[in-house]
Formats: structure tokens, C-alpha cells, sequence
């Protein structure tokens, strides 16, 4: 399921608590250009809500989000 | 960076006590809007999300007022305390942040002595994250639990204070919005468990049945606790009279509306026992008896010394247009104009409280945060 999303860079923040995940991923997306896609790794299950909140706040887009047990998976691109 | 730090106690003290301070809840708007800290009085209080400080640092200190202490509240505890720096590098001060996170209010238990009798001391926990209430009823060295919640902490330092220990725990029925805490009483405490076999004969630990009409008492005689079935909520639920003064009426009897019978998917059948219910029992019942309600909607329910407690008359009153239904048809109208969907989690929790499915504390807590949805109608704001 994941050919059709081409991934620029990866964040493994598997065992990290709020605010760090985050933290991780506004500074990460920073480091991509305006169209590419960061993909981010967590196993903490605040940031199924708050990863589409800090999207919204910085106007990137979450194009995918996949969850196998206790792992979340989600594909961001730049936008802004 | 040292920050100063509070428990979820202290906050509600402060609310009690009507402190003046900002509460700052940094969690995102969808969990913000989805569960909220209540009190009995108006709260200052502001919503920015920790990830807007991330982003736009500048933009979302100045949406924080400044002049008063500034308490700051997230899910867990690591981005309130992200944020209280945040705000102390900008010149804030009194500023704190709430340890544990959102799920300590959730589960905080407050006591408080509502009455009693020359030989019994009866406590309402007052548990303000979910809008419930449960009791604990005291005589010599025994103490027994209506409606337990999962932080039985609370329940066991009262029985402590008291030189008590546990002996039963009684349910009113097989709660839908939060995790019993009877299980972990039995299996940690050796706690008898008394719940209504209608709703309880799924389950998979050991409890004895509430018969209808069953007198339970101390094993020094003490205050008489009678079982009474008031089907309708549930179809087990049941009620429990305490020295012919209190009645712990689960979700049958609310101080405001009545508990809802639609939670089980079979609103008409179960609309018809609490009619029933209503009709032939609570009505009938002395109207000096003072209810003891397992949830409350608002903060207005509850009297001058913040106790939820209400004469049977008086809650008459206050429902009027409830109780004064003559027919099971026009009940059932009334019950239909009302009905509302129920948190997604309900069934599982019910699954839980029969011991039917087990999750760990996390998952437990997650379940369990949110305000009570159980009763038929909503408060008018």
C-alpha cells in the first residue's frame, strides 16, 4: 500500500512522549522541501489526534496514516 | 528548568475554594472539545494547543492572559510542563503544570460525609472528571462500597482513616461509562461482590446476587441496607435503601431527569421497566427519603456544601414533567424526543465490568476519561 507514496525522509520517534513527537516532526518537515513527504514513526497514541492537530496549526498535509498495534505510521508532506 | 507542578487534587481544591487563577488546557481542540475540567463554579480557563506554541510560538504566548497564576493542563503531563516553560521564558509568573495529565482528574475521587447515624458514617466520592458519584458506608471496623470506581485507592484511605477494612461492595448495575473498581476489590482485597443477576450473569468472576427486597447488614447489626430491584436503566438495576434514609439509586433516580433506558439498544422494552419502575416504586416511595444519585450533569445539582443529594420529593419537583407521565406511551415519547447517541467505548466497557475482556491501566485509562452520558435528558444551559 505504500508504493504510491514516495517517502523523502523518515522519523523513527517509537518510545517518545508528548511534546516530543511533535517537537521531532515540526523541526523534521523543516528539513524537506515544499511538496516532499516525511514519514514519522511513534508509538504513543496521543498523536493519532495530535499529529492532524499540529498539521492543521502548520498548515501541513497528512496524506496517509497507518496503525499496526502499537505503531503509527504517518506520511506528511510540506506544504508550507 | 525546575517548574512548579500540582496534582489533580489541588486543582479541585482550588476550584472549591474559588482561587483565582487561569487554567491553561494545552491539549488539542478535539480532545479539548471532547472532555473538559468542571467545577462547581465558573472557571477561567483557555484552550492553545502545545503544538501551536511549537509553531507559533510568539502568536500563542500572547493569547495566554498575563496578571494571574497560570495553571497548565495536557494529556500527560509533558507538554504542560513544555508549555509552563515556555511561558516562564516569556516573563509569566506563578506558573504550574499539572502532574500525571488530564487522566488524574479523570479518576480523582473526592470524599465528603453526607450523614449518618448514631452507629454509621455514609461518604459520597464525588468524581468530578466523570460526573458520578459513589459512597461508602461505615460501622464499627466495616465498610462497604456503592459503585465503586477503578481508583480504589481512594475508597481503601477512607476505610484506612476510618481503622475499616472493605468487606462488599455492592452495584446498582452493570455500568456502560466507566470501569467498576468491585473486580479489583475482590481480587486484591477479598471484597464480596453484590450486583444484580440480570445484568451480571455474563460475568465472569463470582458475586451473590441482590435479591429483591434482601436485607444486607454489618456483622455488628449496624444500619439496614435493603435491596430493592428498580429495572429500567438496565434491566438488573437495582436500588439500595439504607436505614429507610438513603436511597443509592445508581441511574435510576437523578436529581436532574432520570437515567436513560436506551443505552442497551432496546429502548421501548427497557422504557417500559422504568415506567413501571417509576410508576409502582419511586413514586410510592417516602418522599423524605433523600436520593443518592450515581451521576449529576451539572454542578447545580449539587447543594450548599457541594453534596448531590435530594429528597425523593423534591426531585418529584424538579422532574415534574418526567414524573407526572401517566401513561408508558407518552414515557416512551418523551424518552424517544431525547434519545442521543452513546460513546463509541460504552460497549466495551460494559464487556469489562463483566470481566468478559481485559485491558491494561493505559487502555483503562483511556476508556474511562470523559463525562457520563446517562441520563435521558440534557440540562437546558
Amino acid at each position: 500500500m505504500r508504493d504510491d507514496i514516495n517517502v523523502d525522509k523518515a522519523l523513527d520517534l517509537s518510545g517518545l512522549a508528548c511534546p516530543m513527537p511533535v517537537v521531532k516532526v515540526s523541526k523534521g518537515i523543516k528539513e524537506i522541501e515544499v511538496g516532499q513527504v516525511l514519514e514519522a514513526t511513534t508509538t504513543d497514541p496521543g498523536s493519532l489526534t495530535d499529529f492532524p492537530a499540529w498539521a492543521r496549526t502548520s498548515g501541513n498535509e497528512i496524506l496517509k496514516t497507518d496503525q499496526d498495534g502499537d505503531t503509527i505510521k504517518f506520511y506528511i508532506q510540506r506544504k508550507a | 528548568m525546575d517548574v512548579q507542578s500540582f496534582t489533580a487534587q489541588d486543582l479541585f481544591t482550588w476550584l472549591v475554594e474559588k482561587e483565582d487563577f487561569l487554567l491553561l488546557d494545552v491539549r488539542n481542540d478535539e480532545e479539548f472539545g471532547r472532555f473538559k475540567v468542571e467545577g462547581p463554579y465558573p472557571i477561567d480557563m483557555v484552550n492553545v494547543p502545545y503544538m501551536e506554541f511549537i509553531e507559533h510560538e510568539e502568536e500563542s504566548v500572547a493569547k495566554v492572559p498575563k496578571g494571574k497564576k497560570v495553571m497548565v493542563v495536557c494529556a500527560k503531563e509533558g507538554s504542560s510542563k513544555f508549555v509552563a516553560e515556555i511561558l516562564i521564558n516569556h516573563g509569566f509568573e506563578g506558573v504550574a503544570h499539572m502532574l500525571v495529565g488530564i487522566k488524574a482528574w479523570g479518576n480523582l475521587l473526592s470524599p465528603i460525609r453526607i450523614g449518618g447515624g448514631s452507629d454509621y458514617e455514609l461518604h459520597q466520592f464525588r468524581r468530578p472528571g466523570k460526573a458520578s458519584c459513589s459512597y461508602g458506608l461505615v460501622c464499627g471496623t466495616e465498610m462497604m462500597v456503592f459503585d465503586p470506581a477503578k481508583n480504589i485507592d481512594a475508597y481503601l484511605e477512607l476505610a484506612k482513616n476510618k481503622g475499616c477494612t472493605i468487606t462488599r461492595t455492592f452495584e446498582t448495575h452493570r455500568q456502560a461509562d466507566y470501569i467498576s473498581g468491585s473486580m479489583a476489590l475482590n481480587a486484591k482485597h477479598g471484597v464480596e461482590i453484590v450486583a444484580p443477576e440480570v445484568d451480571f450473569q455474563v460475568a465472569t468472576f463470582d458475586f451473590t446476587p441482590a435479591g429483591d427486597k434482601t436485607v444486607y447488614r454489618f456483622s455488628n447489626g449496624g444500619p439496614e441496607i435493603k435491596a430493592i430491584h428498580t429495572p429500567g436503566h438496565t434491566p438488573g438495576s437495582t436500588s439500595y435503601l439504607i436505614d429507610n434514609r438513603f436511597i443509592v439509586a445508581g441511574d435510576t433516580v437523578l436529581i436532574y431527569s432520570i437515567g436513560r433506558p436506551d443505552l442497551g439498544g432496546m429502548a421501548k422494552e427497557w422504557s417500559k421497566l422504568l415506567f413501571d419502575t417509576m410508576t409502582h416504586k419511586i413514586l410510592k416511595w417516602d418522599p423524605s427519603i433523600l436520593a443518592l444519585p450515581g451521576h449529576y450533569t451539572d454542578w447545580k445539582e449539587a447543594n450548599n456544601e457541594l453534596i448531590f443529594m435530594e429528597s425523593l420529593k423534591k426531585i418529584k419537583e424538579i422532574n415534574a414533567d418526567i414524573y407526572a407521565i401517566e401513561d408508558e406511551d407518552t414515557f416512551y415519547t418523551f424518552i424517544e424526543a431525547n434519545m442521543r447517541q452513546q460513546p463509541e467505548e460504552y460497549a466495551k466497557i460494559r464487556e469489562i465490568n463483566a470481566g468478559l475482556v481485559t485491558v491494561d491501566e493505559e487502555n483503562a485509562d483511556i476508556m474511562d476519561l470523559g463525562k457520563n452520558e446517562c441520563a435521558a435528558s440534557q440540562m437546558a444551559k
